[in-house]
C-alpha cells in the first residue's frame, strides 16, 4: 500500500494545512483526514524513490514539521472500537501516525515524549487485541500513556495536556473510563491489576487484566510483592515487561548514557541476548514426546528445567515467582505483538504471564533516539530541528542550588555522601556524582532501600544526605521512623519538590512532609526561604550529626538573592528564626517558600497603610520558642503559611501557642494551609491560587481577621 | 581481511561477533560473498557512500587510540563550535550537519560497547555512520529477533499445552479454584 511503503510522515509539506493551533479540536481533524486521504497518493508516489525506504520509522533529516500532520488513519479512531476491523499492515500505518501525532502534541505542550514513542506499538496492539474498557489495561508510572490517552477519545485535548483543566499527565481514573488506576508513582500496577483479577474472579466475570510495568519500575520492591503474590494466587493476567534497559532518570548523567542500575539490569539483557541451544531445546521436547500422554508432571518438569537451563537466568526468576515467562519479544513488530496477545488472550486458565517486551526509549523521532537522555521529559520543543525552548532565567533551579551545596560541603568534609533512587537529574545528584563518582550511590527505584541503606551508612559515621522527593518519601515513611528516627541516625534528607509541583499534579506533589517529619521525636525539620537560605541549610544538616535532620524545598528557580562566598553555606543556629520586616499589628509567620509570599503580601498592604511584621520561622522543629512568644505578645493577629497540609508547621505553633497560654489572651492565630483536597495539575501560579495561598490571598485573611471585608474583597478582586 | 573475520574473538564485544558454537556456523560464515551479513543492497549502497567520509576518529580530531577524555574535550570543543546557535548565520546549515555528526562520533565512541564494534569496522574499513549502522545492526538483529521469534512460539505453546491441564482437580491454588467455580456456575445456567 503506497501510503505506508514510503517514509512517513515524510517530506509532504501541506502548504494547504489548516491552522493547526486554532482549529477546533474535533470537527477539523476528520475534515483535514478526508480530504487529506486523496491527495497524498501522488505525492507519496514522488518521494518513495528513497534509498533504504523500508525503514520508514528511521527517518534522517528533520522532516518533521511544525504543522499538524497527516493522520488519515488515525483520524478515524476515536476509540479503540474503531480499530478492530483493521489489518495488521492499517495498524503498522496507525503506528506511525500516532507516533508522529504525538511528536506533534509534546512539541506543542512539553511533556514526557521518549517513554510515549517506545510503547506506540504496544498501545496498538494491546488495543487491537483486548478490549478496553472492559479489559483492564494499567499503565505504569503512566508517563508513557500518551499514546493510549490518544486512541481512547482524548485526541482532541492533547494541546491541554498538564495544563490547568486539561488532561493528566499520567492515567486518571476521573478522566475517562479507560484509564482504571491512576499512576505516577511507580511499580504499583503489578499489585493493582492483581487485585483488579481477583475482584473479577470473585464476581465471576471473564475480562482480561493486563498491567504494562517498565523495567526501570521492575527494581522496586512493590513489584515482586505483587508477582510474588500473583504466583501464589494463580489468577489469571498478563504483565508486559517493558524492557527499554533505562532503569534511572534521566536516562543519561551530564557525561552520557548511563549503564542500568542493578543487577537485574544485567539478568534481563542475558536473555535478551542469549542464543539458546536449540537443538538441546529440541531434544527436551523429543523427550517429552517419548514420555507421552499420562504422565504429564514428569513431562512438565523435564521441559521446565530445560528451559531453565537454556533460557537464561532472567527467566527462571519470574518463573520461580510464579509467572509463566514469554519471550524476549521485538516490542516494535506490530506482527509480533498481536499474534502473542491473541494467542495468550484466547488460551483459558493460563494463571499470571510474564510477557517481556524489547522497546527502545525514543523509538522513531531521530532526535530523541540520539539524545544521551532519550528526551524523557521535555520542554516545548521544535519537531523539525528537536530543539527544546527552555526559558532564559536569571537564577538556577533550587535543585541545582542544591547539588553545588551539597558539593561544597563534601569538598570540606570527606565523610558525606549522597544516596538518590534512580532520579540523578531530577535531584541533582548527577552533578555530585561527576565530582564525586564513588560517594554518590543510585539505588534504582527503591526508596524505602535507600532510607534503611543511608541509616546503614551513618551507623558507620558517615555522613549520608537522602535526597528523595518530597512525595517519593511517603514510599519510605517506616524506614525513616523506624530505622532512623527511633535510633536517632544522623541521616539527612533533602526533600525536594516540596508543595505543589505544577504540571505534574497531585501525584508528585509534595503536600504532607512537614506534617511526617515534624511528628516525629528526633527529627530536625526546617525549610530556606530563597536559595541562600537553602545553602545554610545544607551546612546545618550537614553539622547536625547526632541526630536525623530534613529540609525541604520547592520546585523552581530562586528569587535572586545573593549566594553566600564559595558557595558554602554557614551553619545556623538550631531553632532559631529570623524577622524580615518589623511591623506592628500583625504578624505573618512563613515557613519555607511561604516567606515569599509573605512578603509580597506585605508589600500589597502598605498601600493600605498596614505595616506588617513578616518572619521566617526556618524551622518548624525545634520551634523558635522565644520569636513565637514575642509575635504572640506584642500583635493582635498572628498568621502562620505554609505550603503543606494540616498537621504540619501551623499545628505545631498552634501546640505551642496553646501549651504556653498564649492562646489564653487577646491574640487571634489563623494559620493559612494547603486545603483538605487535592489540588490538580496546571501551571504553579493557577495551582497556588486554586490553594489559597497567594500574597492576595494572605492580605485578604489579614483584612477579614481585622474586621475589613470590605478591603478583603478589594484584595481578592483585584489580583490578576 | 576475509579470513579474518568473524574467527577472531574480540575482547569484548557482543557475543554474536564471537561465537562458540559449532564449526558449522563459522563455516557459513565464511561462505557468504559479501564477508558480512548483507541482505540487500541498500546497506551496501549505504557502506559505499559512507566509504568517502571521515571516520570518527578523522571527525573529532583525535588519534584513534585516544582516550576518553580526550574524546570528551575533543567533543565539547567542537561542539561550542558548531552548536546552531552560536553559528554564523550564513553557515548554520552546514554546521547543523557537522554538530550532529560530531554529537555521533562522540556518542559511538564515548561508549566502550560502541566504540569497540565502531573499531571493529573500521579495521574492515567500513565506516559507517551511527544511523546506517543501526541498520545494518538491525540486519543482525533481524537473526537474533528470528531466534527470539522461535523462542516465543515455543513458549506459547508450552502455555497452551500447560494451560489444559492447570485446573486439573489436583491444583488448589486460589485462582483454580475460582476458576472452576466459574465453570460450574456457567454450567448450571
Amino acid at each position: 500500500m503506497a501510503l505506508c511503503a514510503s517514509s512517513f510522515p515524510a517530506i509532504i509539506n501541506w502548504g494547504a494545512a489548516s491552522d493547526p493551533q486554532k482549529s477546533t479540536p474535533f470537527a477539523s481533524h476528520f475534515l483535514g483526514g478526508s480530504d487529506l486521504v486523496l491527495q497524498p497518493l501522488k505525492k507519496l508516489n514522488q518521494v518513495k524513490k528513497r534509498p533504504g525506504g523500508a525503514y520508514a520509522s528511521l527517518s534522517e533529516g528533520a522532516e518533521y514539521h511544525s504543522q499538524r500532520p497527516a493522520t488519515p488513519l488515525l483520524d478515524t479512531i476515536n476509540y479503540p472500537i474503531h480499530m478492530k476491523n483493521l489489518s495488521v499492515k492499517e495498524l503498522k500505518q496507525l503506528s506511525e501516525e500516532l507516533r508522529s501525532d504525538v511528536v506533534f502534541n509534546v512539541s506543542k505542550t512539553g511533556g514526557h515524549l521518549g517513554s510515549s514513542l517506545g510503547v506506540v506499538e504496544l498501545t496498538v496492539a494491546l488495543h487491537y487485541v483486548f478490549n478496553a474498557p472492559r479489559d483492564k489495561i494499567l499503565w505504569d508510572v503512566g508517563h508513557q500513556s500518551y499514546p493510549h490517552k490518544i486512541l481512547t477519545g482524548r485526541r482532541h485535548k492533547m494541546h491541554t495536556m498538564r495544563q490547568t483543566n486539561g488532561l493528566a499527565g499520567f492515567t486518571k481514573r476521573s478522566e475517562s473510563e479507560y484509564d482504571c488506576f491512576g499512576t505516577g508513582h511507580s511499580s504499583t500496577t503489578i499489585s493493582a491489576g492483581l487485585g483488579m483479577a481477583v475482584g473479577r474472579d470473585l464476581k465471576g466475570e471473564r475480562n482480561h487484566v493486563v498491567a504494562v510495568i517498565g523495567d526501570g519500575a521492575m527494581t522496586a520492591g512493590q513489584a515482586y510483592e505483587a508477582m510474588n503474590n500473583a504466583g501464589y494466587l494463580d489468577s489469571d493476567m498478563i504483565v508486559i515487561l517493558n524492557d527499554n534497559k533505562q532503569v534511572s532518570l534521566p536516562t543519561a548523567n551530564l557525561d552520557g548514557p548511563i549503564p542500568p542500575v542493578g543487577a537485574l539490569s544485567s539478568a534481563l539483557s542475558r536473555l535478551q541476548s542469549n542464543r539458546p541451544l536449540r537443538e538441546l531445546r529440541e531434544v527436551a521436547k523429543g523427550v517429552t514426546k517419548q514420555i507421552g500422554g499420562p504422565m504429564h508432571e514428569l513431562a512438565a518438569k523435564v521441559d521446565e528445567y530445560a528451559r531453565g537451563m537454556i533460557s537464561g537466568s532472567g527467566s527462571t526468576l519470574f518463573e520461580e515467582l510464579g509467572l509463566y515467562y514469554i519471550g524476549p519479544v521485538d516490542g516494535h513488530n506490530i506482527d509480533d505483538l498481536v499474534s502473542i496477545l491473541k494467542e495468550v488472550k484466547i488460551t483459558k486458565t493460563t494463571g499470571p504471564v510474564l510477557i517481556h517486551v524489547v522497546t527502545e526509549k525514543g523509538r522513531g523521532y531521530p532526535y530523541a533516539e540520539r539524545a544521551a537522555d532519550k528526551y524523557h521529559g521535555v520542554v516545548k520543543f521544535d519537531p523539525a530541528t528537536g530543539k527544546q525552548f527552555k526559558g532564559n532565567s536569571a537564577t538556577q533551579s533550587y535543585t541545582t542550588y542544591f547539588a553545588e551545596a551539597l558539593i561544597a560541603e563534601a569538598e570540606a568534609d570527606k565523610n558525606i555522601v549522597a544516596i538518590h533512587a534512580a532520579m540523578g537529574g531530577g535531584t541533582g545528584l548527577n552533578l555530585f556524582l561527576r565530582r564525586f563518582p564513588q560517594r554518590c550511590f543510585d539505588v534504582g527505584i527503591a526508596e524505602q532501600h535507600a532510607v534503611t541503606f543511608a541509616a546503614g551508612l551513618a551507623c558507620e559515621g558517615l555522613k549520608p544526605f537522602c535526597a528523595i522527593y518530597s512525595s517519593f518519601m511517603q514510599r519510605a515513611y517506616d524506614q525513616v521512623v523506624h530505622d532512623v528516627d527511633l535510633q536517632k541516625l544522623p541521616v539527612r534528607f533533602a526533600m525536594d519538590r516540596a508543595g505543589l509541583v505544577g504540571a505534574d499534579g497531585p501525584t508528585h506533589c509534595g503536600a504532607f512532609d512537614v506534617t511526617f517529619m515534624a511528628c516525629l521525636p528526633n527529627m530536625v525539620v526546617m525549610a530556606p526561604s530563597d536559595e541562600a537560605e537553602l545553602f545554610h541549610m545544607v551546612a546545618t544538616a550537614a553539622a547536625i550529626d547526632d541526630r536525623p535532620s530534613c529540609f525541604r524545598y520547592p520546585r523552581g528557580n530562586g528569587i535572586g538573592v545573593q549566594l553566600p562566598p564559595g558557595k558554602k553555606g554557614v551553619p545556623l543556629e538550631v531553632g532559631k528564626g529570623r524577622v524580615l520586616i518589623e511591623g506592628e499589628r500583625v504578624a505573618l509567620l512563613g515557613y519555607g517558600s511561604a516567606v515569599q509570599s509573605c512578603l509580597a503580601a506585605a508589600s500589597l498592604l502598605e498601600s493600605h497603610g498596614l505595616r506588617l511584621t513578616v518572619a521566617d520561622a526556618r524551622f518548624c522543629k525545634p520551634l523558635d520558642h522565644a520569636l513565637i512568644r514575642k509575635l504572640a505578645k506584642s500583635h493582635e493577629v498572628l498568621i502562620t503559611v505554609e505550603e503543606g497540609s494540616i498537621g504540619g508547621f501551623g499545628s505545631h505553633v498552634a501546640q505551642f501557642l496553646a501549651l504556653d497560654g498564649l492562646l489564653d489572651g487577646k491574640v487571634k492565630w489563623r494559620p493559612l494551609v494547603l486545603p483538605d483536597r487535592y489540588i490538580d495539575h496546571g501551571s504553579p501560579v493557577d495551582q497556588l491560587a486554586e490553594a489559597g495561598l497567594t500574597p492576595s490571598h494572605i492580605a485578604a485573611t489579614v483584612f477579614n481577621v481585622l474586621e475589613q471585608k470590605r478591603e478583603a474583597l478589594e484584595v481578592m478582586s483585584s489580583r490578576n | 581481511m576475509r579470513c579474518s573475520y568473524g574467527l577472531t574473538a574480540i575482547p569484548g564485544t557482543d557475543a554474536r561477533f564471537f561465537s562458540p558454537e559449532t564449526s558449522f556456523l563459522q563455516l557459513r560464515r565464511t561462505f557468504q560473498p559479501t564477508r558480512i551479513k548483507f541482505g540487500s543492497f541498500k546497506i551496501k549502497a549505504k557502506i559505499d557512500e559512507a566509504r568517502k567520509e571521515m571516520s570518527f576518529y578523522e571527525l573529532l580530531g583525535i588519534s584513534e587510540r585516544g582516550t576518553s577524555l580526550e574524546i570528551k574535550q575533543a567533543y565539547k570543543q567542537l561542539a561550542r563550535k558548531y552548536h546552531p546557535d552560536v553559528s554564523p548565520p550564513d553557515r548554520v546549515e552546514e554546521y547543523t550537519e557537522r554538530f550532529i555528526r560530531v554529537q555521533e562520533a562522540y556518542e559511538t565512541l564515548s561508549d566502550p560497547r560502541r566504540r569497540a564494534l565502531y573499531d571493529k569496522d573500521l579495521a574492515l574499513g567500513i565506516h559507517l555512520a551511527f544511523s546506517a549502522r543501526r541498520r545494518y545492526q538491525y540486519d543482525e538483529d533481524l537473526e537474533d529477533r528470528s531466534e527470539w521469534k522461535n523462542r516465543w512460539q515455543s513458549q506459547l505453546s508450552e502455555l497452551k499445552r500447560r494451560s489444559r491441564n492447570r485446573d486439573a482437580g489436583g491444583n488448589m491454588s486460589w485462582g483454580a479454584r475460582m476458576r472452576r467455580q466459574r465453570e460450574e456456575l456457567s454450567k448450571e445456567l
